[in-house]
Parts: C-alpha cells; structure tokens; sequence
C-alpha cells in the first residue's frame, strides 16, 4: 500500500509542479502576445486608485479600439496610496523591463517624468497636426502652461480640478448665514466659520466646526492659503523652497489661529473630512471636483462651491491629469492620436457625468465644461470650476518639484508638529525651509 | 557487539531497551519523492525570500532610482546611516513602540490567556475567545481606518466617551505624546489575540495531573502559577517573545495610517522611513542599506533572547 500511495503522491506533485511551469510559460507567452511587436498595440499604465478609474480607462481605450478596429489597448493598473507611491510603482515596472506608450500622470508628476527622461514631449505633434490647434484652443493656456516644463509640453489634460471651498447648504440654512459671495475675504471667512461652529450637546465643547482641511495633501489643504496670501511653497521654476516667507507665514498662521480658536478641529485626512462634512460635523472644507463622485452617489446634495476668500490677492491653484507618451512607446504616433483621443467631446463627456454618476474632475476643454450646469449635475455653482480658471487668470499651478513624493511628505510632517502646537509657527516653517532646500532643486 | 544485538528488535530482550515500533526502510525512490514534495517551498523560497535578501544586499552597495542605471558606490550607503539625522529617533520610536507591544503581549496575553482557562460557561468562553482572535484576522489597514475615525481629537468617539467621564479631549494622533501611544494601543488590540490563542494551547498542554497533584500538597494559585504553570509554559512564552519582537518591529500599517508617521518622526517606524526612502526618495540604495541593518539588528536581538532562554526556558 506504501508503494501505491507515494507514486500517487510523488505524480500528484509532479503534475502539481509540470502544471505550474506550464501555467507560468502560458503567462509568459500570452503576455508576449498582448504587448509585442505588433505596432498597431498600445499599453497604457494608470493609477488604480478605485472603481471609477478602472471604469474610466476602461471605457476611453473601449472607444478608441471602436473609433480603432485595427488597435488593441492594454490597460495596466497600478496601484499606490497617491500619486507619488504610483509613481514609484511605475517606475518599478519600468525597471523590470516593462515598456508601455503611455501612462496617466497628474501635474505632480510633470518635473518628476521630464526630470527622468521619461517622456516624449508633444511640441512637434501641436504644430503639425491639423486638429491639435482647435484642441488647444479650447482648453485654458493655464491648463497647457501647467504641463509645461522648460519649454516641453509634456501631454494635452484631460480633466483638472481647481481649489474652491464646499459648505453644507444645510448648515448655512440652520446657522441663518446667507451663501457666501465670491469676493468674500478671510476674514469674512473666518467670522462665517465661526458662526457654523457649535456645541450641539451643550458639553463646554464644539461638536460641529466651521471649516477643516485635509492634513494627508498639500494640494487641497493650505496650498490655497498660501497662494491667496501670495506666496507658494517653491520658486516659480519649482527650483528652490519658499516656504519660510512672510507670505506663507502668514497663511499658516491663519489656519492655526482656526484651530487655537476652536473653529477647525485637529486636521484629519481628506478621506475623513468628507464623511464629517456629510454628516455636519464640519460645515466647510476645501477640494477640487473629486467630492462629487463620493457625495451624489450617497444621495448627499446639500452642498455647493464657492472660491476660496481672498487674501493679499486671489489665485487660482489647480493641477491637471494626462497621458503623456513615453519614450518608452514603439508607437508614438498612435499613442499621440490616443492622448488626442482623450480631449475629444466623447471622452470629456465622461467627466461631465449625470446628476447620479458625475464626473471626477472638469473636463479641460471649455466647451464641454459649460454642459455640467446644464446636464444639472450638482452642485448648483458648478459654472464656478471651469470660469476661476477662464475668469481668474492669476494661476499658481501646483508646486511640484521632481522629488515630489518626499517634498510631499516633508512639507505634512512639519506642519501636523506646527498644527498639534509642538513648535511656532516661525520655527517650524524656518525648520521646514531648512530641510527642502536639499529637496527642491534643479 | 552483544549490545547491538540486544537493541535489535525481535530478540525478545525488552529488558534492556524497548526498539519500539521498526524504523521504516529506505526505498529507491524516497530521495525523489521527498525532493518533488519539497520544490514547490524551495522554489518559493528561492524566488521570494532568497533571492530578493541577496538582490537587496547587492543594491544596498549600488546609487540606483529605478529609472537609470545604477552607479555602484561601495559601502556609502552604509556611511550615510551614521549621518543621517533622523535615523537614531526612527530607531528610538519604532523601539519604544515594538517593546511596548512586546510587553503588552507577552503579560496581558498571558493574563488574559488564564483568565479564559478559569471556570466560566463555554458559550461565554467561546464569545471571548472569537472577540479577543477577531481583530488578529482582519486586515490591519482596514482596522487602523476604523482606529482613526475613533481617535480624532475633537469628533472622535473615544474622546467622546472619556469626556463623559471629565477627560479633557487627548489628542491621540496629534501630539507627539500620544501618537506612538495610539499605535500601541492598536497594533497590541489586534495581535494580542494570536498572543492569546498561543498560550491557551500552551496552557492546555500542560498535564491536569500536576495541578491536581500540587494542590492536594497543599500549594496556593500564585505557587501553582509558578512553580508549574511557568516553567511548563516557558517555551511557549520563549516563542511568543521571539515572534512579537520580530512583528513589532516591523508594524507598518497602523504609522502609516493612523499617523503617518507622526508629529515630526514621533510614530515612524524604521520600515515606514525604509519605505519612504525607497519609494518617495527613489533613493533604493540607502533603502537597501537600512533594510539590511535593519535585519541584522533583529536577528541580534533574536540571538540574544536565544542566549538568554537557556536560562529561563524549561523544555521537559
């Protein structure tokens, strides 16, 4: 029986191991198949940060492969926790030997690819192709300078979102406050959030705050404040750290008078500050037009935007999204005509969205952009997006430096020890600024 | 020669030894069978433990950003530790945190562990038992989310609660206090289970017999616990110190989402800063240099608690 029962064994893990290999060689050889020398492929690397993204690539190579009968896409997921670790994992799959066309970078990673030699810049397609200029024409400048760096434009955006403030229509209502104006200031700002600020269960203590930010993003979190009171976080070529100015001090200070006051409560991450702005628990925070895609789907509609206050000045701070080709492609051609692809009306649609499935982002060209209010996908003030940019022209395009990620991260562990009141405000920016200026440079 | 004749079995002398059951005959072909059985853990072995330890090793002597070739730079990366300003206070929180939770572990699991082999009903034993595993078995991101909710400052529940009871609100992920207090907390709520788990089957591997027959000597609880229970437990202990020091040093997950790391570096772990260095810095050489060092530092510490259970650890 010994016998018997070891060859069954013994062919069992034979079988088990002939079946890896061969699972392994079916793999290898379908993945050559899919990404080969066919020159009428494309593959196309995106950050997998959920549903909407996947359901997003998925349907624009979908159409492109319909408008294309004689091209296959390949959609290559990626994950990471932001744009930086994303980044980092692209870079991985690179560095195994992966060579896609194109990849999805926002305008974070526009020094970073360019810096890297990553990047086919699209100058030459803009002047040669026929239909570029008509595209161009109807996206901002702001949108096209923002993916601009050193004169190489790096891709055509696709969807871009810029910096206003949400509030809770029904706490505004239940504060007896009349919607805020656009050409409010900081400090009618600061006296509307702390008349939405409250202590509804009468313990001595607040339970419902006037505004709060996103204490995980530079982007959505004082980056406006900044730019408002006119300063930035680097230098206008993004090569050098700014950040221990009067102006930055100034908007810093501001933020952490809020919660000295008791009007912000301990900043929390984005991801938080959502779910306390439905449930009133804050009343106003700021973001660009990705919140729409979590609160409609919820039922949640008792919101709508307004600019940020004004400072010293008002500007708009925005930052974009696109596929740029890479050098990478063995088809720039056709990977042109697929990032063209992704500005057409068809696809822009896709990021106006419907009052129950919107868009995560505004669309760049303009004249898709004027639909959203139109289709009525909320807020009511939805016009407001695409007219800061056109409207507003004092633009600050997100500060993002090639070392972004730990820029990034830097910048945060600094300011939660400013916000949690473990340094000033003057010592911890001097601080701040002393530790970039080995980050940010060129 | 008498001798080996007498252990030989079937001559009927049990007197001087017992040969107990005939050793098994090697067969032509048992060196295949074991070698096809063994492949698969070997080959896993290779591609996913060995080989990246020694592709880590290699890089940790190389300049290298995933993007551009490598530049090999010998032992710089290793020079750059004992320069690096942040590094020293990385290693002093993760220590403070990984002993925390060590400790945490180790007496309360215990405590706790013999608290639910006392008498109770077996449903109320079993309830505990599921509430105290729980946690140990969902994910640790999904968890410190929940955590992170609960610990806010100014809307969290847990300072809710304590405010009821004239607890100023502590802010738990905020101050550099209270940050890597709050990792323990956390980390030690979901691991303490395994903790728990391990000790029971320790506890419950140790004869009835000598209990019985301690207290019919007349011995008390607090002598039975350590005269008996103890030293009979020791190896399990051992054991449960060497894995909780391992995994508390390595926690990466409950930093990373309940404080990012921190005020300042007051909850960064050494993996969290190994990581940022990796892949925010896209500095992998220096990466590679920590994570290195880093193993070492584990496998002395492993080495030290071996020496030192000689002393303490009772195998029979």
């Amino acid at each position: 029986m010994n016998i018997p029962r070891r060859r069954v064994a013994l062919a069992c893990a034979v079988t088990a191991l002939a079946a890896t290999a061969l699972a392994g060689c079916a793999s290898g050889s379908d993945t050559s198949s899919s990404s080969g020398n066919n020159n009428k492929a494309l593959e196309i690397v995106y950050w997998n940060y959920g549903p909407a993204a996947e359901s997003g690539n998925k349907s624009t190579a979908d159409a492109f492969m319909a408008s294309h009968p004689d091209v296959k896409v390949t959609l290559t997921p990626v994950t990471g926790e932001n744009w930086g670790t994303y980044y980092a994992n692209v870079a991985t799959l690179i560095a195994s030997g992966k060579r896609p066309d194109l990849m999805v970078i926002s305008g974070e990673g526009a020094q970073f690819v360019h810096s890297n030699n990553l990047v086919q810049p699209i100058n030459q397609y803009l002047e040669k192709d026929a239909g570029a200029k008509a595209i161009t024409a109807d996206i901002a400048q702001g949108l096209i300078d923002g993916f601009t760096v050193k004169g190489d434009v790096i891709t055509l955006t696709y969807g871009w979102n810029d910096m206003v403030v949400y509030y809770n229509t029904d706490a505004f209502t239940k504060a007896g406050l009349e919607p805020p104006s656009a050409d409010w200031t900081w400090d009618d700002f600061k006296a509307t959030a702390k008349k939405l600020t409250a202590d509804t269960n009468n313990d001595g203590k607040p339970d419902q705050y006037g505004f709060t930010w996103a204490s995980n993003e530079i982007f959505p979190g004082i980056m406006p404040w900044v730019a408002n009171a006119g300063g930035n976080l680097t230098s206008d070529d993004v090569c050098a750290a700014t950040v221990d100015t009067p102006q930055v001090n100034k908007a810093v200070t501001f933020l952490n008078d809020l919660i000295k006051e008791g009007i912000a409560p301990a900043p929390m991450p984005m991801s938080d500050v959502f779910t306390r702005f439905q449930n009133g628990q804050v009343a106003m925070f700021g973001a660009g037009r990705w919140p729409i895609a979590t609160f409609l789907p919820a039922g949640f509609k008792a919101f709508d935007i307004q600019l940020y206050p004004k400072g010293d000045t008002y500007k708009t701070v925005f930052g974009g999204a696109g596929y740029p080709i890479l050098k990478s492609s063995q088809n720039p051609d056709l990977a042109w005509e697929y990032q063209k692809f992704t500005v057409s009306d068809e696809i822009e649609k896709q990021y106006v969205g419907t009052p129950d499935k919107p868009g995560d982002s505004i669309p760049s060209r303009r004249s898709v952009a004027e639909t959203i209010s139109k289709v009525g996908v909320p807020p009511a003030n939805s016009d407001l997006y695409y007219n800061s940019i056109d409207k507003y022209p004092t633009l600050v395009p997100y500060p993002a430096p090639a070392k972004y990620s730990t820029f990034e991260s830097t910048v945060l562990r600094h300011l939660q020890q400013i916000f949690a009141a473990e340094t000033s405000v003057p010592d911890g920016l001097k601080s701040l600024q002393s530790e970039l200026s080995g980050i940010v440079t060129c | 020669m008498t001798t080996s004749s007498t252990l030989r079995p079937g001559t009927g002398d049990h007197a001087v030894a017992d040969p107990g059951p005939p050793a098994p005959r090697r067969r032509r072909g048992d060196g295949a069978a074991a070698l096809a059985f063994l492949t698969p853990s070997i080959i896993m072995f290779l591609v996913f433990v060995l080989a990246p330890t020694v592709g880590v090793l290699v890089l940790s002597f190389y300049n290298w950003n995933l993007l551009s070739d490598g530049t090999f730079v010998g032992l710089d990366n290793f020079d750059r530790l004992f320069h690096d300003e942040r590094l020293l206070g990385v290693y002093g929180s993760t220590t403070y945190m990984a002993l925390a939770i060590l400790a945490v572990n180790v007496v309360l699991g215990l405590l706790l562990a013999v608290l639910l082999e006392t008498r109770m009903p077996n449903w109320l034993r079993g309830f505990f038992r599921l509430s105290f595993l729980f946690p140990f078995v969902v994910s640790a991101s999904a968890v410190a989310l929940i955590w992170r909710f609960l610990l806010n400052k100014d809307l969290g529940l847990v300072n809710y609660l304590l405010g009821l009871a004239g607890v100023d609100r502590i802010d738990w992920l905020g101050s550099s206090a209270f940050a890597p207090v709050s990792i323990i907390i956390v980390n030690s709520w979901k691991t303490i289970g395994f903790s728990i788990l391990v000790y029971i089957a320790g506890l419950q591997s140790i004869p009835k017999q000598l209990r019985e027959a301690a207290i019919v000597d007349g011995a008390g609880a607090w002598t039975r616990f350590w005269r008996i229970t103890f030293p009979l437990l020791s190896p399990t202990i051992f054991f449960l110190v060497v894995i909780n020091t391992i995994n508390s040093f390595q926690i990466f997950a409950e930093p990373r989402v309940l404080t990012q790391g921190g005020p300042g570096d007051s909850s960064r772990t050494i993996v969290e800063y190994l990581y940022d260095r990796a892949f925010g810095d896209f500095d992998l050489g220096y990466a590679s240099a920590i994570g290195i060092t880093f193993a070492l530092v584990l496998v002395l510490l492993t080495a030290i608690q071996f020496w030192f259970s000689r002393r303490w650890t009772h195998y029979s």
